[in-house]
């Protein structure tokens, strides 16, 4: 392979500039005419967020991978690194904690951890070159299985994998594919679900942006193996560039004869259409996601009849997500056994999640199933910023559980995230420090959940809004004796009683965080007290006279005027005047660091 | 078949159906609240869920397909906990005083006399007391408190529509109007707006539904289970005690009703009886009966003054008068009375040699339509008749024998809610209509002067190749179709009995009789002709005054108030039925024409009617506008009629449904006349000079103007008119 600067430049790069990268880089290429020595390889996401703007430099077998790039640095790497293979340490990325520079990509812990199948070939493929994934052996699998599998041995490869629903309940997809076959219908449909709403996840995203061929696979195989004519991508239009890049595929993938009449010169014939989805959280939820395409309003119905008995326009569909058929390939190729040696006794293969939150290495990590916790946020992460504690990781997204640090090892799979009170979900993986208030983060993701409901039964629209009424009470220190039960019992009611997924498992933040932080229910609740000092109602600001250097910035900057003293003396704050807007902690100077905040509030 | 257990039964389910309906079959009650048997299931409100064995949670029952081996438990603490805990969020945003208030038992005593009490009074502060299922629900359920806060949605209660009122601050969103709008009346205004704990029921951008496709059938009213959505009149009437299941006779399809009655005897609403009805049955009948212009004692002229007189008195002389005037009585009557009356007025007007006549457009032998008769896959192509607003059960049944494959296509100059539902509308030029039917059959000329694009009449074309045609068309304001054989074409008469009038045949139409110069008594029943000149004598019979001067009134009853049959437009008959006692000193018709009889000596019982003429089309002419005609004039028939009196100009709430009294003009015409809503106009052509109040209107094609006729206008054709400003606006 020629040496190539490969640009990571999906939504998140571009973003934070990859585009200029590009262009710099391009530019530089065709004023110094050096096409002949080196290609640009603009792909989709590399996954590690926390790096962008990323390239990945392959010279001479080796990528070399170069983090926070700015345009004005792309002469250096293309004269330095391109051409003449010298290192520019600056761009290196160093581990914060150890100060260890990395130079080469798979050396990097962040990566070295992750077993990339599905992300990996984000790296090596330009979305919208079909040639590229044609080269890493894509289509082969297609290939095989037209040619080699009769349909029903299609399904048990997959059975026999135990690959398993990546969308949320993990349900086992050789098994829907085998239901939805056995549907007696001359028309049956495929959905790919790529509405991915929870809030911080986006590996879906990063999927169809960087290798949307493998998702096409993956659908085209599955249709084979179910018996349906036509396929549907699910997107929300949120995602413009996903949506093109899909587009673009679909079209070079009917050129080649891999969509349409006939496919590869078999009897089978598939095509897929893209519906846009309008960003809706409940709009994930199959049935929603289902009437949603019929152009209805996406509201949920109850199941049974399941999808695959009654699903679009009353035919059976089989709905998998975005995930899920990316894995489809790769099993056919490799086989079951290969898949099935990943993982553990129930979960297969490897998990997406996107780990974000306060911890050092934000991205996309692939991980096989059953690693613990503490890997992934240690190892993979990075740990935590600023030398704070861990408290706990949010899983599943808004509606899924605080696991709490004594279960850092917990070995990640679909049972065990379910014991815990939380669940796999989509792979949103949320991480918080000490400073983070439980209270506080049970109270915002039901109020996400809470606005998200579609409004269509009691317990969901109106259950979800009543807890949401007594945690705000509760953080505004109005909480009452009681309250913690209430909450358990109504989240317990609304968990039981509601129609979707999505009202069943809303209580989850609330129910897992008094779970494992009672305790600071109760504080706020007893003794109006918040001991992560978030709360705003239950802190106050207050200025350490041992500490104070009277240097008058504080005052100077407090718009309510509430701060008073004398220059080089101590400073007070009016507690009647403050507005808890905290612009004194973050003016005071670190030399002297004398703002402070305390709870419960001072009166 | 299918078997399974409910609550350790054993019981059979059909393919499809739902447990929840295989329970109430085996009368297992499963409590229920978004579910209503007309519509599909919602599975929504979570009240009727049900554990089954091996399953993780609890499922709607109402949605749940039987299926085989399912062991299903209805009644387990976890469900009523459950179904509790629902029914009191549901409480927590519905004003509930009424439903848990501690003295609830005391306070039942106190509201059946609540109408003479200031509404503020007790907790009658709910138009739907007593009425409502969330009672019996909270009943049923014990709910004796609402743990949770109450949150109110301080919404303005709807009260700028006719008919009914919407306070959604009751509203449960249980979701039943909205598919009573959507899948049984396909008028889709209502829906659900916004979402989560935001999520409400209500039109597109909360329009008044004057401004939507709304038919105000009332169909969501009848199925809301709180008091949201309620009925303007008798909104705080007392409750009903009985229903009388009597038929609508305001128009030819006469649907079945039930008449209910509060505890003194007064009528309180109509409303359908397991069917579809339409806005006349539905709001039209009580404020009718019960109207302040309704004249309920006989009248006569004395000294130039009218006068109250008895039944006797009023009678001989009327008797006498049409003894006097033997072989010179024009008697003219309207379709209304029953079919007994009709033949008894039959046999009178043999009897005084009356000449007779009905404003009715027969066309062809008036055979019955036969629903049953329609195929699967059919297209209706309806010409020149609006069937939502005219005939809207009917094209709801039609609908559902010709089931999902029907295709309606209308051929239509003017634009209405029916064309705009219509799978395909295709707009000629005015009075262009029957020319475009023959285009599409091949037919007539071969030139196109229609205005529809070729393309679009192939388009058709191939429609109507494929599937079974039927040709629906209203014989008053159209001409008789020229189409082949195989295609059915069905007149649509609008009147109650036409069928029977056109089985008795009469003298000619109403303008034969009043152009007739032998003729010096009129007697006008139930209908209000144009009067051409004077008479010695002008009976009325009637519920409410006419236009014009008149000798005697006897006031006749509505069809609420007598007992008889009717026959409807599929040639059943039907009976009315008498639900409540005439109002004030009002008569049937049929009891006028018996005293009748007795007075001037002879036994109507005895003869049969004496066959008259049979036909009575017309024939339409070409319109044809000139220089000194330049406008055209459409007429269609005012189908919202009742003796002879347009229901617009009795209540106002039909005058804001349609202002059936006016003559419509287009925007253009109106422009250039500068005539503005309200203004006085003159309508002059060859046949008509008429003075008019002005309504202008962007639903109608260039150079147009429109009139609802009726036959005290007498404008019964398309014809080239001039129009001139009288007055500037009036009201
Ligand atoms: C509220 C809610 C939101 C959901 N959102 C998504 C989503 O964004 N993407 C997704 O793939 N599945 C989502 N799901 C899960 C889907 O309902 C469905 O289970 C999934 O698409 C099935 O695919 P799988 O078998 O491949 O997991 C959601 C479920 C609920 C209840
Ligand atoms: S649980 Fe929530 S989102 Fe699901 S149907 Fe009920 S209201 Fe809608
Ligand atoms: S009155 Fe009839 S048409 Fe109007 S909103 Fe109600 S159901 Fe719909
Ligand atoms: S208005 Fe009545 S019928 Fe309609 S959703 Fe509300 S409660 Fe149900
Ligand atoms: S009646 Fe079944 S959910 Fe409402």
């Amino acid at each position: 392979m020629k040496p190539a600067l490969i640009i990571s430049a999906g939504t998140c790069g571009l973003a934070r500039g990859a585009g200029e990268i590009v262009k710099a880089a391009q530019d530089y290429q065709s004023k110094r005419r050096l096409q002949q020595k080196f290609d640009i390889i603009i792909t989709g996401c590399h996954g590690f967020c926390e790096a962008e703007t990323n390239v990945v430099v392959h010279v001479d077998g080796k990528q070399i991978f170069y983090q926070k790039l700015r345009p004005e640095n792309v002469k250096d790497v293309i004269e330095k690194t391109l051409l003449r293979e010298e290192i520019i340490n600056n761009f290196l990325w160093s581990d914060p904690k150890t100060q260890q520079v990395y130079v080469y990509i798979d050396d990097i812990p962040f990566y070295r951890k992750q077993k990339r199948i599905l992300l990996g070939n984000n790296l090596h493929v330009k979305p919208e070159c079909i040639e590229d994934y044609v080269k890493l052996g894509g289509y082969s699998a297609l290939n095989k299985a037209l040619k080699e599998y009769q349909p029903k041995r299609v399904i048990n490869l997959i059975k026999e994998s135990g690959l398993r629903g990546r969308g949320g309940a993990g349900f086992p997809t050789g098994k829907k594919w085998e239901l939805c076959r056995k549907m007696k219908s001359s028309v049956k449909y495929i959905v790919c679900n790529a509405d991915e709403g929870d809030p911080g996840a986006y590996m879906d995203r990063s999927l169809l942006e960087g290798n949307p061929h493998s998702v096409i696979e993956g659908m085209i195989i599955g249709a084979y193996a179910i018996g349906a004519r036509e396929g549907i991508i699910y997107v929300r239009n949120e995602y413009p560039l996903a949506v093109k890049n899909i587009e673009i595929a679909i079209k070079q993938a009917r050129k080649r004869g891999l969509l349409g009449e006939n496919i590869l010169g078999s009897k089978f014939s598939f095509d897929i259409t893209i519906v846009r989805g309008a960003g809706a959280f409940v709009c994930g939820e199959e049935t929603a996601l289902l009437i949603s395409i019929e152009g209805r309003v996406g509201r949920p119905r109850p199941r049974p009849p399941y999808p695959v008995e009654k699903g679009l326009w009353g035919k059976p569909t089989n709905i998998n997500n975005v995930e899920t058929w990316a894995n489809i390939p790769a099993i056919i190729l490799r086989g079951a056994q290969w898949f099935s040696s990943i993982g553990t006794e129930g979960s297969k293969g490897t998990k997406i999640f996107s780990l974000v939150g306060k911890i050092n290495n934000t991205g996309l990590v692939e991980v096989p199933m059953g690693i613990t916790l503490r890997e992934i946020i240690y190892d993979i992460g990075g740990g935590i910023p600023a030398g704070k504690k861990f408290k706990a990781v949010q899983t599943g997204g808004p509606s899924g559980g605080c696991i709490p640090s004594e279960l850092l090892d917990l070995p990640i799979d679909y049972e065990s995230l379910t014991e815990a009170g939380s669940m796999m979900g989509s792979g949103g993986m949320i991480v918080m420090d000490e400073d983070t208030c439980m209270v506080d983060v049970a109270r915002y993701f039901l109020n996400f959940t809470q606005q998200e409901s579609c409004g269509k039964c009691p317990p969901c629209r109106l259950g979800t809004k009543d807890m949401v009424q007594i945690l705000n009470r509760i953080s505004r220190g109005e909480g009452r004796e009681g309250d913690i039960e209430l909450l358990e019992n109504i989240g317990g009611n609304v968990k039981r009683g509601s129609l979707c997924g999505l009202g069943q498992t809303a209580p989850h933040p609330v129910l897992t965080t008094i779970k494992y932080f009672r305790d600071e229910y109760l504080a706020h609740i007893k003794e109006q007290r918040c001991p992560a000092l978030v709360c705003t109602a239950l802190i106050s600001y207050v200025i350490d006279p041992e500490l104070c250097g009277g240097c008058t910035i504080c005052a100077k900057n407090c718009p309510s005027n509430a701060i008073s003293g004398e220059p080089k003396k101590v400073y007070a704050i009016d507690q009647a005047k403050c507005i808890k807007c905290g612009i004194c902690v973050s003016v005071c100077p670190d030399k002297f660091r004398a703002v402070k905040k305390v709870s419960p509030a001072l009166t | 078949m299918i078997e399974l257990m409910i609550d350790g039964k054993k019981v059979t389910a059909q393919k499809g159906e739902t447990v929840l309906k295989v329970a109430q079959r085996y009368n297992i009650y499963i409590p229920t609240l978004c579910y209503h048997k007309d519509l599909s299931p919602y599975g929504g409100c979570r009240l009727c869920i049900v554990e089954v064995e091996g399953w993780p949670l609890p499922v709607a029952s109402c949605t749940l397909p039987a299926q085989e081996g399912l062991k299903v438990k209805t009644d387990t603490p976890l469900l009523k906990d459950l179904r509790r805990f629902t029914l009191q969020l549901i409480l927590s945003e519905h004003p509930h005083a009424c439903l848990i208030c501690d003295r609830k038992e005391d306070c039942a005593h106190y509201m059946e006399c609540i109408q003479k009490a200031p509404i503020t009074f007790g907790c009658k502060f709910c138009p739907s007391n007593n009425d409502c299922e969330l009672q019996t629900l909270v009943d049923y359920l014990e709910i004796k408190d609402i743990p949770f806060d109450f949150h109110y949605r301080s919404l303005m209660v709807e009260r700028y529509d006719p008919f009914f009122e919407r306070d959604y601050n009751l509203c449960i969103l249980c979701g039943r109007c909205v598919r009573m709008c959507q899948e049984v009346r396909g008028a889709a205004t209502l829906d659900f707006h916004h979402r989560g704990p935001d999520t409400l029921v209500g039109t597109a951008f909360r329009l008044p539904h004057l401004e939507t496709g709304c038919q105000f059938c009332g169909a969501c009213v009848d199925v809301c289970p709180t008091g949201a959505l309620r009925e303007r009149y008798g909104k705080w009437q007392a409750k009903s005690e009985k229903s009388v299941r009597a038929t609508c006779a305001l128009c030819n399809i006469g649907c079945s009703i039930n008449l209910n009655i509060d505890s003194e005897g007064k009528l309180v609403s109509s409303t359908p009886d397991n069917n579809q009805i339409c806005v006349r049955g539905r709001f039209g009948i009580v404020p009718m009966v019960y109207h302040a212009r309704r004249l309920t004692r006989p009248l006569m002229k004395k000294d130039n003054r009218l006068v109250e007189v008895e039944w006797e008195e009023a009678l001989s002389y009327v008797a006498s008068k049409l003894d006097e005037h033997r072989g010179k009585t024009g008697l003219l009557f309207g379709s209304h009375m029953t079919i007994e009356a009709l033949e008894s007025l039959y046999r009178l007007a043999d009897d005084l040699r009356c000449s007779i006549a009905a404003p009715l457009d027969i066309d062809g032998k008036g055979e019955p339509l036969k629903l049953e008769e329609f195929k699967d896959e059919s297209v209706f192509l309806v010409v020149n008749t609006d069937m939502i607003r005219d005939f809207s059960p009917l094209l709801l049944m039609l609908r559902m024998q010709s089931k999902i494959q029907s295709t309606i296509i209308v051929i239509d100059s003017l634009e209405n809610k029916f064309t705009n539902m219509a799978d395909l509308w295709l707009q000629p030029k005015p009075g262009k209509e029957f020319e475009t039917v023959s285009l599409l059959f091949g037919r007539g000329k071969k030139r196109n002067t229609t205005g529809i694009s070729h393309e679009t009449l192939e388009r058709c074309k191939d429609i109507l190749k494929k599937r079974n045609v039927y040709v629906l068309y209203n014989p008053a304001h159209s001409r008789r179709i020229d189409v082949p054989k195989s295609v059915r074409t069905l007149p649509l008469y609008s009147s109650i009995n036409t069928l029977k009038i056109c089985e008795l045949g009469t003298d000619g139409s109403v303008d034969d009789i009043l152009k007739k110069k032998t003729i010096d008594c009129l007697y006008a029943i139930g209908v209000l002709p144009r009067l051409q000149k004077g008479y010695k004598t002008v009976i009325v019979q009637n519920c409410f005054p006419p236009p014009f001067e008149f000798d005697v009134f006897l006031p006749t009853v509505t069809f609420v108030e007598t007992r008889g049959s009717v026959i409807n437009i599929e040639g059943k008959v039907k009976k009315v039925r008498r639900a409540i006692d005439p109002v004030g000193k009002s008569k049937p018709d049929d009891w006028i024409f018996q005293r009748m009889s007795e007075i001037l000596k002879y036994d109507i019982k005895r003869r049969r009617p004496r066959q008259r003429k049979k036909k009575l089309s017309r024939v339409f002419e070409d319109m044809g506008t000139s220089k000194k005609y330049p406008v055209n004039l459409l007429v269609r028939e005012n189908c919202y009629m009742y003796q002879g009196h347009p229901l617009s100009s009795l209540m106002k709430g039909f005058q804001r449904l349609r202002d059936d009294t006016a003559l419509w003009i287009s925007v253009d015409v109106a422009k250039k006349l500068r005539i503005k809503d309200n203004m006085h106009v003159r309508v002059i052509s060859r046949n008509i000079n008429l003075e008019l109040h002005a309504r202008v209107s962007d639903n109608l094609p260039e150079n147009s103007v429109l009139i609802y006729n009726h036959p005290f206008l007498g404008v019964d054709q398309n014809q080239a008119v001039r129009i001139e400003c009288i007055t500037k606006e009036t009201r």
